[in-house]
């Protein structure tokens, strides 16, 4: 990671009009963020509002519901009004944070979302920089020599864990380290964030309780996710072994370590962190899979909690915030890239 | 062995069990400037990444390469990483892609100084801003990336950093290909100008054997793995002895040469032209960070039938743009293309009708062909889309056999990747000629071929012209190509014809000073007439003529006259748009003075 | 072809996956539905494996192993109809995007790029949820939000084709749009199309069994994914019984490795970048 630093450190030698230039591209890209959510917008709203045929009847499945119920829902979910009317209240009340009620647990989508949040992200969090780093450096040395004995390995390995269904990995680990199995003890929790009636807050026996429940979710994340960073830190490395500037070094006497770490990872990272970027998706798709297995109480598990109702109006809470947070992430990894990236930089 | 620098016996080179290189042997003294020619698979570059150890693992190789006395193929690693660059270094081709795009330039020169001679970074880095200097490029430009620079300028900080740690050797590999004639000759002249004043050894490695003339003391060709001739450069290319050299020297030809001069000085047919165009305009709308680009400025040219124009001009004079308008892919702005005297209205309908009579040759002949089309599919294209299916095999068979393909038979059912370069090309003309055209309009034709295929083709445009009384408009950056086979030539610079006249009019009495530069490349170093600056941008065209600011006729005479100079007024006045006529004209407001 | 044998992995992947196929148009004729009925089980509840039920029992008492290969029939289905959904629609709109400059194929490609940005199982689940459980909501759920990265893959694809010189002949000698994109790029752009459906169906069989974990699915259907949840919801991990876990999982790996490797070996071969070096 060291090398990331390399073309980083001409950032600060930017002109006055590279600064202009730097806000414009940053309005730019805030432009299209917003944009994005307003598509998010109008999709949820279409899936949420729309296709249902009757959206009461989705939201009252299964229940026996009154009249005089099925009037007021009508009211409060503005059922009387035209759609577009609808969309902007709907819009409106989103962005004020009003997500809706869930039926579930009776309480508003926004507050359960915020008692889910933090968990979510220290399980995506902490997974995502354990395989960043592990993967991106398997996937220099595996790509730095096609077919070696390392790079067969490690392909293989990727590849299978890449094919492995994420929640069936987390149940098997579920079965091998915390039910144990044969000779294995049961070693780690089976599932939930602390163990019950312990002391919450920032004591070191439950910050050390909340990682002993970490290390199973977090594993079977880490070990799917880092399978797609070796692939593309790997297929990156590769492309750019052909490249002439890589005879160019050869021919100025660098040794083969020298070349990697210098001239080649700087330049296979500017791919691989764009990819990794667009892959925040299957990040989330991970930790609902995995929260799901482990009833780790992150969104993630509030979605599968939803599901099972189903819950409309906290789905499409998850779902927003989820969609919303990748959008964000999204145009981050954009701001990042063109300091990265001198070509884009200077565009 | 004595004390040469370098001196190669019998070197043989296998990529597996193909041989690439056989039985080379050279010997370079210190100060001298060693040639090797060849084209594209002959073993050239081979040999110079031989030298140092360079080549992939999958490559054997055999025989002695002794650099300074010692023997390369037994150094350690470490020491071997020790003459890497400090005892010889390279100046490789396509600096874009030799460069690391995410580096500065100046990092880069930096890094062998740091590695090879353990100096503060300080005092490396001092040392790359004079290097850069040397070369001709600011030393401010040192924490630019390679993106950022023209062509020519990364060219230099190749070599500057091939200077870097004072070698005893370069390697110069193709050093100025891809870049246009006249920065060509700048990169060379500094080339010329290391060598002899620091006593460096150079071997240099090209395709171009004007380039090789430029600076070269010997010349050794190279034919399939073999060197066949090593002589003296100015001997042997004064008189080629081996048959392929003497078809290599056939590619290059000196202006004012008649033996390569293949077509025959003949009258200006009386019949009115084919194919016209009038005050044409081409305007690029502006996109990130340019402005718009007026890549056609006014131009009018004209070609009968049976005659064949040259257009000539560096990359980004508009050239292929004027010559796509021509056939109907560009609308131009303003003015029009007439065809037989009627002008051409951008209608699906006449734009089709055009594309019957006026055919387009690309340069990049692999490129052009689909590679999931058969020869046969390839040619019968044109008129599928026309709908001349009757007798379709016929005619294709025709077309084929006329573009020389004999017999069509064992072509027909072959695809692009089982055929030369020169088959390929072949293949394209024989795909215009399937729709009976009147006119050929070839951007480069022959640019991308190797040396000894160039003369076939030339030999093939001029053969259809005499058959079939073809006219043609040939595009190109290369002046003896004009110089080979058109009766008259277009001179362009920066979207204006400067010059235009019959081909020996102009290009042995040459009016304009940008076509006496160009002319001056091809002559013997001395002659030179070198001119400064990059290739100008259509984005930003200067005011007045717009050759003015590189122009060295107005330098000259500012310099002994200056009130001449202002008088002249050409920074001020436009110069006038040439019509097209078949006698000898200049836009240049000095052309009388000189 | 001689190319694509010569890679090991490809040949193998290849042959799982003809196995699987055979096996899964085969069930019907050894598996009788009263096997699958929870009803007419005849095995003890959650059992080892024993000779007579070489993968052991469920909850009910029935075969894990003719769940396992009657599994297979719903999963290779919808992955192949939601990857022949997404194929057609990925390709149509990056062919049209990539031939068709200008301001509607930027608006087409911003679509596509905010669909391959947004997390796929949220809007999946969404979707589900709201069309009801079942196959034809899974289906449907997955075409939609997979279809823009071979959307992507096309157009850019046709750019690059677009941009080469037979292409400027083509139009040169008088061809129009229509032509010039059935004729001349498609033919190129099919073979990526190809690899990229094969690696689609690896992803769409991953998203449909983590669909039918979640509950997506029919209840009373039989697949991998169910099957699983099943296991979950009948307390087969408190209980530790393996035997009912690791079949269906590692029935999904195979799998989605054989039209990954197969996948990965026709790419290489149709676009060798690994050179001597």
């Amino acid at each position: 990671m060291t090398a990331v630093a390399v073309p980083a450190r001409h950032a600060g030698r930017r002109t006055g009009t590279g600064v202009a230039e730097f806000f414009r591209y940053l309005a730019r890209k805030l432009a299209s963020a917003v944009l994005s959510f307003l598509v998010l917008l109008v999709v949820g709203f279409v899936i949420f509002s729309v296709m249902p045929s009757d959206p009461l009847e989705a939201l009252t499945r299964g229940r026996p519901t009154s009249a005089a119920q099925l009037a007021f829902l009508r009211q409060q979910l503005g059922l009387n009004q035209p759609p577009v009317e609808r969309f902007w209240s709907f819009a409106w009340n989103t962005l004020q944070g009003h997500l809706g009620y869930s039926w579930q647990f009776q309480a508003p989508v926004s507050s359960l979302i915020a008692q889910r949040l933090w968990p979510t992200l220290l399980l995506t969090g902490s997974a995502m920089i354990v395989s960043a780093i592990a993967g991106l450096w398997l996937g220099i040395r595996s790509g730095w020599r096609p077919g070696s004995l390392l790079d067969r390995t490690a392909t293989g390995v990727s590849l299978t864990f890449w094919s492995v269904p994420t929640f069936w990995l987390g149940l098997i680990l579920l079965v091998l380290f915390s039910v144990g199995f044969g000779p294995v003890p049961a070693l780690f929790p089976a599932g939930g964030m602390s163990t019950a009636g312990t002391a919450g807050g920032l004591a070191p026996q439950h910050i050390l309780d909340v990682l002993r429940h970490l290390v199973l979710p977090g594993l079977t994340l880490s070990l799917v996710i880092f399978a797609q960073y070796v692939t593309i830190m790997r297929s990156s490395v590769i492309d750019e072994l052909g490249s002439p500037y890589l005879l160019t070094a050869r021919a100025k006497g660098l040794r083969d370590a020298d070349i990697r770490r210098r001239h080649v990872v700087p330049n296979a990272l500017l791919p691989s962190v764009t990819v990794i970027f667009l892959q925040l998706g299957g990040l989330v798709t991970g930790a609902i899979t995995v929260e799901t297995v482990y009833s780790w109480p992150g969104l993630g598990y509030l979605t599968y909690q939803a599901l099972q109702i189903p819950d409309l109006p906290l789905l499409e809470g998850t779902f927003v915030v989820f969609s919303g947070s990748v959008i964000v992430m999204n145009m981050l990894a954009d701001i990042v890239y063109r300091y990265l990236d001198p070509r884009v930089r200077r565009q | 062995m004595g004390e040469s620098l370098l001196s190669v016996k019998d070197l043989d080179v296998e990529y597996g069990d193909v041989p690439a290189v056989r039985g080379v042997s050279l010997t370079l003294e210190p100060g001298q400037v060693l040639g090797i020619a060849g084209e594209s698979g002959s073993g050239k570059t081979t040999v110079g990444l031989s030298l140092l150890r360079l080549l992939p693992r999958s490559a054997s190789v055999g025989g002695e390469i002794l650099f300074r006395g010692e023997n390369v193929s037994e150094m350690s690693w470490g020491r071997l990483r020790a003459a890497r660059w400090a005892g010889a270094s390279v100046v490789f081709q396509g600096a874009m892609s030799a460069l690391n795009p995410v580096r500065t330039i100046g990092d880069q020169i930096v890094e062998p100084i740091v590695l090879h001679e353990r100096v503060p970074r300080a005092a490396a880095r001092a040392r790359a801003a004079e290097l850069l200097e040397s070369v001709g490029v600011p030393a401010s430009r040192r924490s630019s990336y390679p993106h950022e620079l023209s062509g020519g300028q990364r060219q230099r900080v190749m070599i500057a950093m091939a200077l870097a740690c004072k070698p005893d050797l370069v390697i110069a590999d193709e050093p100025t290909t891809a870049l246009d004639v006249i920065v060509q000759a700048q990169i060379l002249a500094l080339l010329a100008d290391l060598v002899r004043s620091s006593r460096i050894g150079m071997i240099m490695i090209s395709h171009d054997l004007s380039v090789l003339g430029a600076v070269c003391d010997r010349l050794a060709v190279m034919y399939e793995g073999q060197i066949v001739e090593e002589r003296p450069a100015a001997e042997l290319l004064a008189a080629p002895r081996h048959p392929y050299t003497k078809k290599l020297c056939a590619a290059f030809p000196r202006i004012g040469d008649q033996s390569s001069r293949l077509a025959p000085d003949r009258a200006r047919p009386d019949a009115p032209p084919v194919l016209e165009a009038r005050g044409v305009r081409v305007t690029f709308p502006a996109r990130y960070g340019h402005g718009a680009a007026r890549a056609v400025d006014d131009v009018s040219l004209e070609v009968a039938p049976g005659e064949i124009l040259a257009l000539i001009g560096e990359s980004g004079c508009g050239k292929s743009t004027l010559c796509r308008s021509l056939v109907g892919l560009v609308k131009p702005g303003a003015g029009e293309i007439r065809y037989d005297g009627a002008p051409l209205k951008f209608t699906p309908r006449a734009l089709k009708r055009h594309r019957r009579r006026v055919q387009l040759v690309l340069q990049d002949p692999a490129g052009s062909l689909n590679p999931r089309q058969t020869v046969f599919d390839a040619v019968a294209e044109g008129p599928r889309l026309h709908g001349l299916r009757d007798g379709l095999t016929q005619r294709v068979r025709d077309a084929l056999s006329r573009a020389g393909l004999r017999p069509p038979e064992r072509f027909l059912g072959r695809y692009p990747h089982e055929l030369s370069g020169g088959q390929q090309q072949r293949v394209l003309i024989a795909g215009a000629l399937a729709l009976d055209p009147a006119v050929l309009v070839a951007d480069e034709p022959v640019s991308s071929l190797d040396a000894s295929v160039r003369g076939e083709i030339l030999r093939l445009i001029l053969d259809l012209r005499a058959q079939l009384s073809l006219a043609a408009v040939i595009v190109s950056h290369d002046l003896g190509l004009a110089w080979n086979i058109a009766d008259r030539v277009a001179v362009m610079y920066l979207g204006r014809v400067v010059e235009t006249g019959p081909v020996e009019d102009v290009l042995l009495r040459p009016r304009h000073p940008y076509t006496r530069s160009l002319v001056s490349v091809l002559e013997a170093p001395g002659e030179r007439v070198p001119l400064s600056g990059e290739p100008p941008d259509p984005a930003s065209i200067p005011a007045g003529c717009r050759f003015h600011p590189r122009c060295p006729r107005l330098a000259a005479l500012a310099a002994s006259d200056p009130a001449a100079a202002g008088a002249a007024g050409c920074a001020v006045r436009d110069v006038p748009v040439l019509l097209p006529l078949a006698a000898h004209l200049t836009a240049c407001h000095l052309a009388e003075v000189s | 072809m001689k190319a694509f044998l010569s890679r090991r992995g490809g040949v193998a992947g290849l042959a799982v996956l003809l196995a699987m196929a055979v096996l899964a148009l085969a069930a019907p004729l050894f598996i009788h539905p009263s096997d699958l009925s929870v009803v007419d089980a005849t095995g003890a509840a959650l059992a080892p494996p024993t000779p007579h039920y070489p993968l052991g029992t469920d909850q009910p008492g029935r075969s894990v192993l003719l769940l396992v290969i009657w599994g297979a029939r719903p999963s290779l289905a919808i992955g192949v109809i939601a990857t022949a959904c997404t194929v057609a629609i990925g390709a149509v709109i990056g062919l049209l995007a990539g031939h068709f400059g200008g301001a509607a194929s930027r608006v087409l490609m911003a679509v596509t790029d905010w669909f391959i940005a947004l997390p796929q199982l949220p809007l999946a689940i969404s979707l589900a949820a709201v069309l009801g459980q079942g196959d034809a909501s899974i289906t449907i759920a997955i075409a939609v939000t997979s279809w823009s990265t071979t959307a992507r893959i096309v157009r850019a694809q046709t750019l690059a084709v677009e941009a080469r010189p037979f292409v400027e002949r083509a139009h040169a000698l008088g061809a129009g749009h229509r032509q010039v994109m059935l004729r001349q790029v498609l033919p190129n752009v099919a073979p990526i199309i190809l690899v990229s459906s094969t690696l689609t169906v690896a992803g769409a069989i991953l998203s449909e069994t983590t669909l039918q974990f979640l509950g997506l699915g029919n209840p009373t259907d039989v697949s991998w994914g169910a099957m699983l949840n099943q296991a979950v919801n009948q307390g087969a991990v408190t209980r530790g019984a393996w035997w009912y876990l690791l079949p269906p999982g590692v029935a999904i790996l195979i799998v989605v490795l054989g039209f990954t490797l197969t996948g990965r070996a026709v790419e290489d071969v149709l676009n060798p970048r690994l050179g001597t070096r």
